[in-house]
């Protein structure tokens, strides 16, 4: 038994889902919850009051509740209103500054509708904002409306695809197995009719059997290919747009120069070569398994000693 | 590297006259503060003027070397190197009267081993000062820590110092490589050594990088034991065809020598007689408690 079985419950009739699985909280505007079969004796006259909080309701307002607080279903139904009349979007203002304060006034209207502040004031700033922008809510309702058709229209195809496919692969599946059994079939006449000794017509069947097999992988591996990999259908005329070339300088690798104020300083590998380590203390072998050699110090010192030598000019 | 620090970008300079600006700025700045603030007593006599700051300044570095020189244990000489270089660097922009010699130079030997890697505990470092007790070693720890983040501002942060110590082992490794005329090289390095340490109370290590100063030790060095190294620099160094390189190089090691001859200790009295002076400036103005030594 889940925690979340047992504690949504209905105030009225403290059913769980635990007692009734098929339980179904409902959730009004006031923001309280009650189970469906409460909802349906309290307002089989079609309104009442609510039960917690007095409220006048009706029956139609009752939604399914969605999220396990009611109090955050009581927010997307009034945000999904609010949305509907302040449905502008970022490309409706000249700059950043001006469309987040926009949505921090959305904001503050949702917050007072939801925790019953100043319900009236809010309403009527509602209002106000209705009426003065009329148009662009029209306007901006058609592009939205447009855009939701455009991506049901992708589901569906989607899900045509889908189901197409699953329809194949079962149709395939009953004709690999439909050519089993008459193999089968076909081995069992054999034995009964002919002639030929029984060995050498189970090898003959078992042949043709690995045959069949070949054939249903092979089948299996002929990838339909209807589509570019890109995701455009093969065969559909695509618009091509022209795409502005962006003109890139090719990076050359430049090595890094380092003015160093001073007569050019031996190469670390050469250095044993040239005799400087002659001059330094030998490295122990204490120090070498960590992977010091006296190379490095001679190096360094060698670094450091012509290092700004010729300061300032270099 | 040298070529790449801090140190030759911000604080090395292009000749003694804007070091002793820099210095007669900090000066002029501390006394505008005081004559502004208006508190009692104050007036220009009372101050020390710039050239005797720099008595001063050069009683408490020799007193810094002399600390570092019995340190226990023993102090690597990059480290006094650089603990010298800081009490330099801090009061080229600031006045010993505003903050007291005795306290920073201490304070410039604890961050100079800390920077170094020379590892000390704080109470292995504050058990060097001898003259003191117990609980004086404490204050003074206190008064260190007190400080530190001061003196690192205002050596804008920038705390790794390039000593001419390692530059002059280089030299030498390369003398032994290339330059065979001279026969024994380490017979140079005591009076080497010796130039160095003369060196870095002047203020060279503000004026020339590491390694000229370096070169000039051993090249003097040289001389002064009768050998030649002349071509040393035009064969070795390539400097035959570069004829104004060559002469900013002899042009730089005689100002390095001219500044060492110029250096003297500071006399006694004089110094006594400042002192007097800039703790009177400190109990008065001063906003630090003072310590003993």
């Amino acid at each position: 038994m889940t925690p979340e079985m047992d504690d949504q419950g209905c105030p009225r009739c403290k059913t769980t889902k635990y007692r009734n699985p098929s339980l179904k909280l409902m959730v009004n505007v006031c923001g309280h919850t009650l189970c469906e079969s409460c909802v349906d004796m309290l307002f089989v006259r079609g309104s009442g009051n609510c039960v917690q909080c007095d409220t006048p309701l009706r029956k139609s307002n009752f939604r399914v509740q969605l999220f396990e607080d009611p109090a955050v279903d009581k927010e997307v139904e009034i945000r999904k209103k609010v949305l509907k009349i302040y449905n502008k979007r970022d490309f409706d203002f000249s700059n950043l500054r001006e469309y987040n304060d926009y949505l921090e006034r959305v904001e503050e209207i949702v917050y007072n509708l939801t925790n019953n502040l100043e319900v009236e004031g809010t309403k009527q700033i509602m209002e106000a904002y209705q009426r003065e922008n009329r148009d662009i809510i029209q306007k901006n309702k058609a592009k939205l409306t447009r855009e939701q058709e455009e991506l049901e229209e992708l589901l569906l195809l989607e899900q045509q695809g889908n189901e197409q496919r699953r329809l194949e692969t079962l149709q395939e599946e009953q004709r690999q197995l439909q050519a089993k059994r008459k193999s089968k079939q076909a081995l069992l006449d054999e034995l009964e009719r002919s002639h030929v000794p029984a060995t050498i017509l189970l090898a003959q069947h078992k042949d043709r059997a690995a045959q069949l097999e070949t054939q249903i992988e092979k089948q299996k591996q002929v990838v339909k290919t209807t589509i570019f990999s890109t995701g455009i259908p093969m065969g559909q005329t695509v618009s091509l747009l022209t795409v502005n070339r962006l003109e890139e300088v090719l990076y050359h690798y430049q090595p890094i120069h380092m003015h160093t104020y001073g007569p050019p300083v031996p190469e670390l590998e050469q250095l044993g070569r040239l005799g400087y380590l002659n001059h330094v203390r030998t490295a122990q072998p204490q120090d070498m398994a960590g992977g010091y050699n006296s190379g490095l110090a001679c190096h360094r010192a060698i670094q450091d000693a012509f290092s700004g030598l010729f300061h300032p000019l270099g | 590297m040298f070529h790449i620090s801090s140190q030759k970008k911000y604080w090395t300079f292009d000749n003694e006259e804007s070091l002793e600006q820099l210095r007669y700025e900090a000066n002029q700045k501390y006394r505008n503060k005081m004559l502004a603030s208006g508190k009692p007593g104050v007036s220009d006599a009372v101050f020390l003027e710039a050239h005797e700051e720099n008595v001063l300044f050069r009683h408490y570095e020799k007193r810094l070397l002399d600390f570092c020189n019995a340190f226990k244990p023993v102090m690597p000489k990059s480290v006094v190197g650089t603990a010298i270089m800081y009490f330099r660097r801090f009061y080229l922009n600031n006045s010993l009267m505003e903050y007291h010699p005795r306290t920073i130079m201490l304070i410039c030997a604890y961050l100079s081993c800390k920077v170094d890697e020379f590892n000390v505990s704080s109470t292995q470092f504050v058990g060097n000062l001898v003259q003191e007790s117990a609980a004086g070693q404490e204050r003074a720890l206190e008064q260190i820590l007190e400080y530190e983040l001061l003196l690192i501002q205002q050596l804008n942060f920038h705390l790794v110092v390039h000593t001419p110590y390692r530059p002059m082992e280089g030299l030498l490794i390369d003398i032994k490589t290339r330059y065979p005329l001279l026969e024994n090289p380490e017979s140079l390095r005591k009076s080497v050594d010796d130039f160095l340490t003369r060196v870095t109370l002047t203020d060279s290590g503000l004026l020339f990088p590491p390694s000229q100063i370096a070169m000039t030790a051993i090249l003097n060095s040289a001389s002064r034991a009768g050998l030649s190294m002349e071509s040393y620099l035009t064969e070795c160094m390539g400097l035959k065809e570069d004829k104004e390189t060559l002469l900013k190089m002899y042009d730089a090691m005689r100002r390095i020598k001219s500044l060492m001859k110029k250096y003297e200790l500071p006399k006694p009295d004089e110094v006594n007689a400042y002192k007097v002076k800039l703790e009177r400036v400190h109990a008065d103005f001063g906003t630090n408690s003072n310590m003993n030594g």
